[in-house]
């Protein structure tokens, strides 16, 4: 979904420039700017116009890779704060969520992650049978085991885009639209991007641009290896209570929530027909229907509802599902955050670490995993 | 999967008298229709549970279409009632939800004949009970010979108004106004020439005119409704002179007691098939805003894709009928179900009257021209998405904060969310930023349709035979393609 517009031609210079207007770089960017910095905010389009608001908005740790656990959790906890501690509404919920299981291979498998991910120290209850059936009598009777966290919850991408640009400004970020970063380059202390015929000089530069960024690093002769999926998502009209939880599947391939305003969204990753190199994004109407269908078999009454809308956003990563998050190889004060799986889950965590990373040179967080330089350059 | 010579989405006039057409050459021809009864808007039938006591005026309309409703009872074709086709998965490839019959369907030609739906202006009050559009009031007379009150005022432009008028005096019902904003009768004698060209249809005015007259029921042009007052329901509205310029008088408001307002404001085609398939489209404001551009034979921009009647550019039923044909005829020449010499000989006075029609069209946008900014009646009150219910105020709110596209209000508003699909407010909303901007409508870039086309039901879609899904093998990894 494309966001805020307003006419703004980018400035010279300024100290910190942030590119990417989606989760990762507004949160980078609103944490640098509420600690007094300046900060420019480039958009090659409108902000919050491409993956972060095309995305199910699911929060859920249970789904995501162990190593990814302190992140998530970080993030989760940052979502939340979002509204109470900075006045900007996101649309958070947590209602808990429950990852289930159909078969007895997805059930051992179930089984075999929850104990790598209690040994990282990741809290959830085991579900099966009645107990299960119990606790969420919506489900299908195929769902025969599920793990329940009671942190999982979602996010409105729709919500929190508009609040987060909004407040983003108020703490100070000059948000651009339309400023493509078509190249960069160091400059004397620090960096010079090209934005079209204008150029801008900064002190500190923050990539944060989906897949965009491989390029944008590789002016600066850096290597960001990336992928990017291209996600379906389907959305029905409002409706009566059919669900109370966020659901994903062991399988890793469904994602499915009711939203306060009775709409229920239905992801999982299910590939659309959409390359990025040539920008389209279209639904695959045979996966879409399958991907529909399992939702409705995870929650029978979803049957009974009508589909308002479906489309497609990508979502980039990296070959071992690990974000690239750190300084750039060889590079001082220029940093990166791109390519986590569950990107927007991990958007406010990873702008956290890139903010502290400018201000104080060092994060709290352990990122080691996650060093960009990981790959051959 | 299903196959067919000719998919006709609509069994309206159009699609039904195209499907006539086609099937008498001799194409399998599959007509699906999202109403349980066929006729569309125009010949819209009472519910077979209805029983009818005597005979009415829309009864002989439906002598006229007692032919047409024969095309489903056709051998070479197959009808889909409550069928809604919601996707063009690949070219020549229509995706259908209609219960059990679920489905997918390659055709060799398709036509697109989905009719129109009613122009949304939104004023204040315009939400009321009581306040309907003249599409809605049309549906409410002949698919359930309701009305909705016992005291109407009728306004805002165009010739369905006189039809509106008409009926509601029919149906027993006091018209106590009708205010058309266009200077309609003072254009009428210079434009007579061009109207007169379709005499037939002249004549239906004059009468609905005389009924009008018989009744007593004032009509007064160069004059809109500006807002509809009620506490819980519709008690009053108030009219305003509008002159040529489109300015608004105010101070010579005047208020009308009633408990139904039909406010008719013209008719936009639905063109969300169109967007899916990706037919080149046009603007014009005249016949109703974006329309797909088509040949002389009415194929639109992707070959082998049709467009015809009201959906393809408001023309009316008259318009409808002929092009049906006339695309039936087409196509069943294309598919060599009809050599070219008799096509052409089918196909001759179905062109002559059409360009007959043509002309008659002209003349009719000239009589009913409304002035370009007239429709601007809405405050920051007047709710203008109703599925999600966004007023101006909001939009006004939003923009102040730099979310001026249309796309950045889409996102920050819900506006064009809800399950209209944007159907009753993406216009309004480009009416909006073009006013706003000092732009054309049809420079405003609006959010572009989402399948599926219309609301479908997710067990209707399970009743298709499909492939079981295959899953990844490791969810975490990327399924895409390499960023160079």
């Amino acid at each position: 979904m494309a966001m805020s517009d307003a006419p703004a031609e980018p400035p010279d210079r300024c100290e910190i420039a942030v590119v990417g207007g989606g989760i990762a770089g507004l949160s980078t960017a609103l944490f640098l700017a509420r600690a007094g910095r300046d900060v420019v905010l480039l958009d090659k389009g409108s902000p919050w116009g491409d993956s972060s608001g095309a995305n199910a908005g699911t929060l859920s740790l249970q789904v995501k890779r162990t190593e990814m656990f302190e992140m998530g959790s970080t993030s989760i906890g940052l979502w939340a704060a979002f509204g109470t501690e900075m006045g900007i509404d996101v649309g958070f919920h947590q209602p808990g969520g429950l990852r289930v299981a159909e078969s007895d291979e997805q059930i051992a498998f179930l089984r075999e992650y929850g104990a790598e991910q209690e040994a990282v120290g990741f809290e959830f209850e085991w579900l099966e049978g009645n107990q299960l059936h119990d606790l969420a009598p919506w489900l299908g009777p195929e769902v025969r085991a599920a793990t329940f966290c009671a942190a999982d919850g979602y996010a409105s991408p729709l919500i929190a885009g508009p609040s987060l640009i909004a407040g983003a400004r108020k703490a100070g970020v000059r948000v651009i639209s339309n400023a493509e970063v078509t190249g960069a380059r160091t400059a004397k202390g620090g960096y010079r991007l090209s934005i079209g015929r204008r150029s801008l000089e900064c002190e500190y530069l923050a990539i944060a641009a989906g897949g965009h960024s491989t390029k944008i690093a590789a002016s600066l002769g850096v290597r960001l290896p990336l992928w990017v999926d291209c996600n379906m998502l389907t959305v029905t009209e409002p409706a009566p209570r059919i669900m109370d939880k966020v659901v994903t599947h062991i399988g890793g391939i469904m994602s499915l929530k009711q939203h306060v305003n009775g709409t229920v969204l239905i992801g999982g990753g299910w590939q659309g027909r959409g390359k990025f190199s040539r920008q389209t994004r279209e639904i695959d109407p045979l996966a879409w229907v399958q991907n529909v269908g399992l939702g409705a078999r995870i929650a029978p009454d979803l049957k009974t509802l009508r589909v308002n809308r479906a489309w497609a956003g990508y979502e980039a990563v990296t070959i071992d599902a690990l974000p690239l998050l750190g300084r750039l190889p060889g590079l001082e004060n220029a940093y990166v955050a791109a390519g986590a799986r569950g990107g927007f889950h991990m958007g406010p965590g990873q702008g956290l670490v890139l903010s502290q990373l400018i201000l104080e040179g060092e994060t709290g967080l352990d990122i080691s995993r996650f060093d960009p330089a990981r790959f051959p350059q | 999967m299903n196959q067919a010579d000719l998919a006709i989405v609509g069994a309206g006039p159009t699609g039904l008298s195209a499907a006539l057409v086609a099937a008498r050459a001799g194409l399998k021809v599959w007509v699906f229709d999202d109403n349980a009864l066929p006729g569309g808007q125009y010949f819209r039938q009472l519910p077979k549970q209805f029983r009818k006591t005597r005979k009415t005026v829309y009864d002989k309309e439906h002598g006229r279409a007692s032919e047409l409703f024969t095309a489903i009872h056709h051998p070479n074709v197959t009808y889909l009632p409550n069928a809604t086709v919601w996707e063009n998965p690949d070219p020549g490839i229509l995706a259908f939800a209609a219960g059990e019959r679920s489905g997918r369907i390659e055709a060799k030609a398709i036509l697109i004949a989905c009719g129109a739906s009613d122009r949304p202006v939104p004023f204040p009050g315009w939400t009321l009970p009581g306040v309907v559009t003249a599409g809605g009031l049309q549906n409410l007379v002949k698919g359930a010979r309701v009305v909705p009150g016992e005291r109407a005022v009728v306004a805002g432009n165009g010739p369905l108004l006189l039809v509106v008028a008409a009926n509601l005096i029919r149906a027993g019902a006091t018209v106590a106004a009708v205010a058309e904003a266009a200077p309609a009768t003072a254009r009428l004698w210079r434009n007579l020439p061009r109207l007169l060209q379709a005499p037939e249809i002249v004549k239906l005015a004059v009468n609905y005119r005389g009924l009008m007259a018989k009744a007593g029921v004032p009509y007064r042009c160069g004059e809109t409704v500006i807002e509809a007052r009620g506490t819980d329901e519709l008690e009053e509205v108030v009219l305003a002179p509008i002159d040529t310029r489109g300015r608004l008088d105010r101070t010579k408001a005047r208020t009308v007691a009633c408990d139904t307002l039909v406010a008719g404001f013209g008719l936009n085609p639905s063109i969300e098939m169109y967007r899916l398939l990706g037919c080149d489209m046009s603007y014009n404001s005249y016949r109703g805003g974006w329309m797909p551009k088509r040949s002389d034979d009415l194929e639109t921009s992707i070959p082998g894709i049709f467009a015809a009647g009201d959906g393809a550019g408001i023309g009316g039923v008259e318009f409808a009928l002929i092009e049906g044909k006339l695309a039936g005829t087409v196509i069943a020449r294309n598919l060599g179900a009809l050599d070219e010499r008799t096509a052409a000989i089918q196909a001759a006075p179905l062109r002559s009257r059409l360009e007959r029609f043509r002309k008659f069209r002209v003349g009719l946008e000239r009589v009913y021209a409304p002035p370009s900014t007239w429709t601007e009646l809405a405050t920051d009150d007047t709710i203008v998405c109703r599925c999600e219910d966004v007023s101006l105020g909001e939009i006004r709110a939003r923009e102040a904060q730099g979310f001026t596209s249309a796309f950045a209000i889409k996102g920050s508003t819900r506006m064009s969310m809800g399950r209209c699909q944007g159907r009753n407010c993406l216009p309004t909303l480009a009416a909006h930023i073009a006013a706003r901007d000092g732009i054309a409508v049809e420079q405003v870039a609006v959010p572009r349709g989402r399948p599926p086309a219309r609301l479908v039901t997710i067990g209707d879609l399970l009743q298709e035979d499909l492939p079981a899904p295959v899953f990844p093998t490791d969810p975490h990894l990327p399924r895409g393609e390499e960023v160079i």
